[in-house]
């Protein structure tokens, strides 16, 4: 038992959830005016089966008072956003960029810096520098991903709108964004605007290479993005390689 | 979401910092319970002497008080 605490104790924070923290799940309830028919029967059975996968629970509840059927996303029991039919929520859970991050997570990444933009090149451009300067001196270069995600991106509308959920307030502020995703896509509380500074970036780094405290494990931050995929098997840590090859850069 | 992330606030450049950045900042994620050292308990051992010794030692009370009780009445 101690052994395992131990080993617990010596674990970095971004591998630590990646093996042990399961995501938090979402809830999409469909709000039906009638009983069910064979048709919404069936929709239903496709809805679950196409989101077996993802961190996603689907019910369906019956509101004689409603003119029309919706759909309706939660997380944590707050409401996060209405659907009219069911093809704008087909692709809730999956997208071309969600991929890719996935990938790059159970490929042993450290993170995957994700950059969300404004449409403004001016503001945009120069907190990008920014990031990626404090990437190309961080001993981690090799380790962390940078990936840029334009808001007005439409393969990516239900991952921009997941994004700007993971804070109440972030869906009125037009400024880039730097979310960092760890685990099994969990997202950080976003350093924003004037806030992607060189320090925070590496505080941000450091948090996720630091060994994993149980005050971190108690108080996990971050938001879990809705995802379909599997999260079995991932790779060793990249990590760890580098902090065996060189002890200094896990103090 | 975090509630306590989430104040109001009259500007971007007031907005306050996510708590995971704060508690960096402060070092409180970096704190770590002090590591459990397992010492040799020999307290059971210990334990086992003492009984022995103890045992031992009212035997041979005993056996005095016995052997010179005998002797006496000769």
């Amino acid at each position: 038992m101690l052994g395992m605490i131990s080993l617990a104790c010596s674990t970095r924070v971004s591998e630590w959830v990646l093996l042990n923290a399961s995501p938090e799940k979402y809830t999409l309830i469909c709000y039906d005016n009638s009983p069910m028919s064979d048709a919404a029967k069936k929709q239903n059975s496709i809805l679950t089966d196409n989101f077996k996968l993802a961190n996603l629970n689907v019910s369906r509840v019956l509101k004689e008072d409603i003119k029309q059927p919706y759909y309706a996303l939660f997380y944590k029991n707050r409401l996060l956003e209405k659907f009219n039919n069911y093809e704008d929520i087909k692709h809730i859970a999956t997208s071309p960029m969600r991929e890719k991050i996935a990938d790059e997570l159970l490929g042993g990444k450290l993170c995957v810096m994700l950059y969300l933009k404004t449409g403004d090149d001016v503001k945009d451009k120069n907190r990008l520098l920014i990031l990626q300067n404090a990437i190309k001196n961080s001993p981690f270069k090799d380790i962390i991903s940078i990936v840029e995600l334009d808001r007005k991106n439409r393969a990516e509308t239900h991952f921009t709108s997941l994004l700007l959920n993971v804070e109440d307030d972030l869906k009125n502020i037009n400024e880039p964004m730097l979310f960092g995703i760890f685990g099994k896509f969990k997202a950080l509380e976003p350093l924003l605007a004037g806030g992607i500074s060189e320090e925070n970036i590496n505080l941000m780094i450091k948090f996720l290479i630091a060994e994993c405290s149980c005050l971190i494990k108690d108080d996990l931050p971050g938001t879990d993005i809705l995802y379909s995929g599997i999260w079995e098997n991932p790779k060793p840590a990249l990590l760890n390689k580098m902090i065996d090859l060189n002890p200094s850069l896990g103090k | 979401m975090r509630q306590e992330d989430t104040l109001t606030y009259d500007s971007v450049a007031a907005r306050p910092l996510p708590k995971w950045l704060t508690d960096q900042k402060t070092g409180i994620n970096t704190s770590q319970p002090p590591k459990i050292v397992i010492k040799k308990d020999n307290s059971l051992n210990i334990s086992f002497a003492v009984t022995g010794i103890f045992v031992l030692l009212v035997v041979a009370i005993l056996t005095l008080y016995i052997h010179r009780k005998h002797k006496n009445p000769l």
